[in-house]
């Protein structure tokens, strides 16, 4: 790596830690006033930090941040009035207590939207519903708790400000300390959320972002990780919450708002979807543009907000910071250069047996697949009928039949995507008919999709890393499985490549290495050879037989001369039903296989 | 009459047809063959103009088309699309209207000539087009395609899910228009029956290529030739 | 007695109901058409009531100015979308920020041109209906008819009409509507446009009821937004549904009970509604509209 490349890998460190201690001697030095205004623009930053880990990187528009900030404010604010006497020290209580609601919320905002696998709108929508819920009830709302009386449209007040010290003596901090106490504080939520989207945590939501159902093909339960996120997020949002409510020594209902509800994603599109710093720089600007225009309710914020929101999604999309990123990588090496000289894949046929070797050493022998009686009907249609197959290691399974022949339902009905109305699914001497996809994964069933499914984003070696680390959950025994599966493929050039910078084939290569990290006990391959050529063909056929000798494989393919280099169990499907079987030749000859292979008729 | 000129084209960067050169002459009806997946369906899109072009053209009567489809349609493309993709919640009669009226004609006279064409359809004609069976909606795209008044009619397996009895009503059915009403016809098939009925020529496409061109008769009259064609 | 005090409430709740119905038609349109939210939809709204105000106030009747507070909305609705809502086709996200940016941006703009105070107009249509004891308002009744006739003016538009089928066939198809020669631009610039003039027409027949405010369009914005939604795909008959059981359901509550809960019943019930049929109540319709 190049020193410039260098610089700009450390970029989101060392940037963010020269701001903040010359944000920490400016706020030493300004004028107190400023101070006190400014501390507000940092929290709202933290605000906007809180939907960017969920939106940008969860790739969720949520419009509930602000409910979560308003529970954390309010939930904070009471255990400082109750508690912080106790101390002298009111941050304490707040904080934790703060964030605490603001998770509990997002925990049952999320619960809902991730467990019954809302779509994107209707997130949206629920999410908001869920804070102009809490706006019409916390109007009215008029309740005490402890010497904290929450009075409905006047809000809280009597929260005690910023105390950082402790005992009777212990004091608000003034608008200077304040705000290198706010600045303290966010500083260390910005550098542990950067570190848990850099850690594996990071690495899977960008990967659901991605790419949903892959990810769940790779094994992750992917409700929990969104959940988790959400929670995270959510937590975050309370503090700020809190924060906020400490600062203001007042809360009212007008948080929960519709206008408020809008202001995070205004913060993270100025300053750049997905890029965690970008938020504190969109609320910066808008709090210096409304402080130099003259507060935000009158004078022309509004208008200038506005325009800027329209503009932005027109014309950028990325941000300030996102927009300064691109700018500056146009300057280094291109990354993806070395995805141009690229060589044709040629299997090494005995490192693929080692890396068979080890898989079945680590995930124990290969399994069985079997299906009994299954059936699937769509309306009318059915596309599986009380199919009965029992699948073993030795030879690979081909599944043939002409289109409509229910070759590709069945295999979704095995994967799990569409649930059977009777019949079962065996793994193994496991019944998995009734498992999410993800614990079947978890079983040892992988799956080739007949596109590629690849983390475009992401590096050819974190590809290959986010599977091996599903099974393992160790790094560096990830890393060290993915680096065989990256030598197998003759990829080792193409490592830092993005996986969008590959051709159609390589990334067909790639996602077969993904099944093969994940050294699945069954593998189910839907038309593999599907837009290869020649060449790779027979790579694959290389490649599936020596996967059959250690493995349970199923292939379903329309292409009969591909099936027969396989030299494998075949399978013909016509209806939903077993047609014919037995090996490849015997098909070839059996006259009614060709009529419906042919499409064609008695009369002629 | 009708010609696709080194068209190549896919799907974002993905390349799945490559330098695709094929000619239907006035008053023919030529078929384009080939197995699951060599790109029949992306050089049927190809020439509606649904996806941008690589590199090459499409021309009618000697005139390139412009990208636009509505356009296309406008210069006498018909395109009857896999799957049918009929307006789900408009009626039989609304899906042959508002195809009509899009190109300048009137929609009741229209509606009147082609349910003449299309018997199965009169005792549908004021249901909405998604609740009716696959062989109908066939037959619906069929005539929807057909509102416009093509000079060029586009086909992409009208086969497939239908059953035999309306297959054979449907040649019946294109053999005519193609003669009384002069129009030129390219079907892209996996039924080799069907294409053979009603196709004077094929092409045959493999791995995003036009593989082969082949006149009816050689086609019918080798076996081999057929197996190997389609992959068997 | 009892029965005159339940009549009244379910005739102003009807009309409650009503009056929502009328706010949100344009954007049922809208979405239902499009498949755009349209987060100034409200913004419209006020911009009619303003326009209708103005022309009033110099002069004209009340009775013509509402057709005159359509054509204005409708100019206003055809150059965003030329200007704006073209380009995000299919990013319903950022069509949903940049019409917020939108807005934004129309509500400060009469806030500089009108100032925020309110102001009444003396010639508007104002009179009682009895019922037993109780009185109701007359124009507010009066609504239930106006919403059933923009009901039945937008469905026939929609259905009988050579623009409603290309405007139907664009949005259920999008690509084959191309294939088979419709200018789905010229389309979807004249709904946008149309369910701009609704929402121009609402807040011109509703002036008397709702005095122009910039933030007028807000109390409509949310309920009308979230009702739309939960409609789903058969957005027009779907709506209609949804404004009279949220809306009409929430009023009924309030008047029991009390406005906050009200509320409360509004927006729980979304969200029960939006977990049961997470593609809206009309997911599996088989309707026109």
């Amino acid at each position: 790596m190049t020193l410039s490349e260098k610089i700009y890998q450390s970029a989101g460190l060392t940037l963010p830690a020269i701001a903040t201690l010359t944000a920490l001697v400016v706020a030493f030095l300004i004028d107190p006033y400023l101070a006190f205004v400014s501390t507000s623009w940092l929290i709202f930053g933290l605000l906007g930090m809180s939907l960017d880990i969920v939106w940008g990187r969860g790739g969720l528009l949520s419009l509930g941040q602000t409910a979560f900030y308003g529970m954390g404010g309010y939930f904070g604010s009471i255990a400082a009035i109750n508690f912080s006497e106790l101390t002298g020290n009111s941050i304490i209580w707040a904080l934790p207590i703060g964030s605490l609601f603001g998770a509990l919320s997002a925990m049952l905002l999320g619960y809902v939207i991730f467990y019954a696998r809302m779509g994107e709108l209707q997130s949206t929508i629920l999410s908001y519903t869920f804070t102009l819920l809490l706006w019409s009830v916390i109007q009215t709302f008029k309740i005490d708790i402890g010497s904290a009386s929450v009075l409905g449209d006047s809000g809280l007040s009597n929260i005690p400000g910023i105390i950082i010290g402790f005992g009777a003596e212990a004091e608000s901090l003034g608008p200077n300390q304040a705000l290198m106490t706010v600045i303290i504080i966010v500083a260390i939520l910005y550098f542990l959320t950067r570190q848990l989207m850099h850690s594996h945590f990071g690495r899977i939501i960008d990967c659901i972002r991605i790419d949903s159902s892959k990810t769940e093909l790779l094994g992750y339960d992917v409700r929990k990780y969104q959940l988790l996120n959400f929670i995270y997020a959510g937590a975050i949002a309370g503090l700020a919450g809190t924060l906020y409510a400490l600062w203001s020594n007042f809360l009212s209902p007008s948080v929960f708002s519709i206008q408020e509800a809008f202001l995070p994603p205004i913060y993270v599109l100025i300053g750049g979807l997905g890029t965690l710093a970008g938020p504190f720089v969109g609320a910066l600007m808008i709090g210096i543009m409304s402080f130099v225009l003259g507060g935000a309710a009158g004078g022309q914020t509004t208008l200038i907000l506005g325009v800027t929101l329209i503009l932005l999604v027109l014309f950028l999309k990325n941000g300030i910071l996102g927009s300064l990123d691109s700018l500056w990588r146009k300057f280094l090496p291109d990354p993806n250069a070395a995805a141009r000289n690229t060589n044709s894949v040629k299997i090494d046929v005995e490192v693929l047996k080692q890396i068979l070797i080890d898989a079945e050493k680590q995930a124990g022998p290969a399994k069985n697949f079997s299906t009994i009686q299954l059936f699937k009907k769509f309306g009318g249609v059915i596309p599986v009928n009380k199919v009965d197959r029992n699948f073993i290691p030795g030879k690979p399974y081909s599944l043939i039949g002409a289109n409509g022949a229910g070759k590709s339902s069945f295999l979704k009905t095995c994967v799990g995507i569409y649930q059977p109305e009777s019949g079962v699914v065996n793994l193994g001497d496991d019944n998995i008919t009734s498992s999410p996809i993800f614990e079947r994964v978890k079983k040892g069933m992988g799956v080739k999709n007949q596109k590629p499914q690849v983390f475009g984003d992401l590096s050819v070696i974190d590809n290959l890393w986010i599977a091996a680390y599903s099974r393992t959950h160790d790094q560096q025994i990830a890393l060290d499985i993915s680096h065989k599966v990256l030598c197998m493929l003759g990829f080792e050039e193409q490592l830092g490549v993005n996986a969008s910078a590959l051709s159609h084939g390589q990334q067909q290569w790639l996602d077969i290495g993904m099944v093969l990290c994940l050294a699945p006990r069954i593998i189910l391959l839907d038309e593999p050879a599907a837009g290869m050529t020649k060449e790779e063909t027979r790579e694959l056929s290389l490649l599936i037989r020596t996967l059959a000798l250690h493995t349970t494989v199923v292939v379903v393919e329309h292409d009969m001369d591909f099936v027969s280099t396989l030299e494998g169990h075949v399978t013909m499907l016509h209806q939903g039903e077993v047609f014919a079987e037995g090996n490849i030749e015997e098909l070839r000859k059996d006259e009614r296989v060709l009529d419906v292979y042919l499409g064609r008729r008695k009369h002629v | 009459m009708f010609k696709i000129l080194n068209a190549t084209g896919g799907y974002g960067k993905t390349t799945i047809i490559r330098d695709i050169s094929l000619e239907v002459k006035a008053g023919e009806i030529v078929a384009l063959l080939g197995r699951n997946g060599v790109g029949k369906s992306t050089v049927m899109r190809y020439a509606a103009g649904l996806i941008p072009a690589m590199a090459g053209h499409a021309e009618i009567e000697g005139i390139p088309m412009p990208n636009s489809p509505a356009k296309r349609a406008k210069m006498g493309l018909g395109y009857v699309p896999q799957g049918r993709f009929v307006f789900p919640r408009m009626t039989v009669i609304e899906n042959i209207a508002v195809a009509a009226a899009s190109n300048g004609y009137n929609p009741k006279n229209t509606v009147e000539e082609l349910m003449e064409d299309f018997p199965i359809l009169v005792p549908k004609a004021n249901e909405l087009a998604g609740g009716l069976s696959g062989g109908q909606q066939q037959v619906l795209a069929l005539a929807r395609a057909l509102a416009t008044r093509p000079k060029i009619l586009l086909l992409d397996e009208p086969t497939e899910g239908v059953q035999p009895s309306i297959i054979d009503e449907m040649s019946g059915v294109l053999k005519r228009i193609n003669k009384e009403n002069n129009i030129a016809i390219l079907v892209a098939e996996q039924d080799l029956d069907f294409c053979l009925s009603i196709a004077t020529r094929a092409y045959v496409m493999d791995k995003g290529e036009v593989h082969m061109e082949i006149d009816r008769d050689s086609l019918r009259a080798n076996k081999t030739l057929q197996k190997e064609l389609l992959g068997v | 007695m009892e029965l005159d005090y339940l009549a009244t409430i379910l005739l102003s709740s009807l009309s409650s109901a009503s009056i929502l119905l009328i706010a949100a038609m344009g954007l049922a349109v809208v979405f239902g058409l499009m498949g755009v939210i349209n987060l100034a939809h409200s913004e419209f709204l006020m911009i009619g009531a303003y326009a209708a105000l103005t022309v009033t106030k110099a002069g004209v009747p009340y009775i013509l100015s509402i057709p005159i507070a359509v054509m204005i909305t409708m100019s206003i609705g055809a150059i965003v979308e030329m200007l704006i809502v073209r380009r995000l086709y299919g990013r319903l996200f950022d069509t949903m920020l940049a019409t917020w940016g939108l807005s934004m941006f129309f509500m400060q703009l009469v806030v500089v041109i009108f100032g925020t105070s309110t102001v009444s107009v003396a010639t508007i249509p104002q009179f009682n209906v009895s019922i037993g004891e109780y009185s109701l308002d007359g124009y507010r009744l009066l609504m239930i008819l106006v919403a059933a006739l923009m009901f039945l003016f937008v469905y026939l538009l929609m259905t009988k009409t050579v623009y409603g089928m290309k405007a139907r066939a664009s949005i259920q198809q999008p690509e084959m509507a191309q294939a088979i020669g419709i200018d789905s631009n010229r389309v979807n610039t004249l709904t946008f446009s149309i369910g701009c003039g609704l929402a121009g027409f609402a807040g011109a027949i509703l002036l008397p009821l709702v005095p122009a405010t910039p933030t007028m369009g807000l109390a409509f914005a949310v309920k009308s937004f979230l009702a739309v939604v939960v409609a789903g795909p058969v957005a027009l008959t779907g709506t209609v549904l949804t404004t009279l059981g949220l809306g009409g359901g929430s009023s009924i509550t309030a008047s029991f009970l009390s406005s906050v809960i009200g509320e409360v019943f509004f927006f729980l019930i979304t969200a029960l509604l939006l977990w049961l049929y997470p593609c809206g109540i009309s997911a599996k319709w088989r309707r026109k509209l």
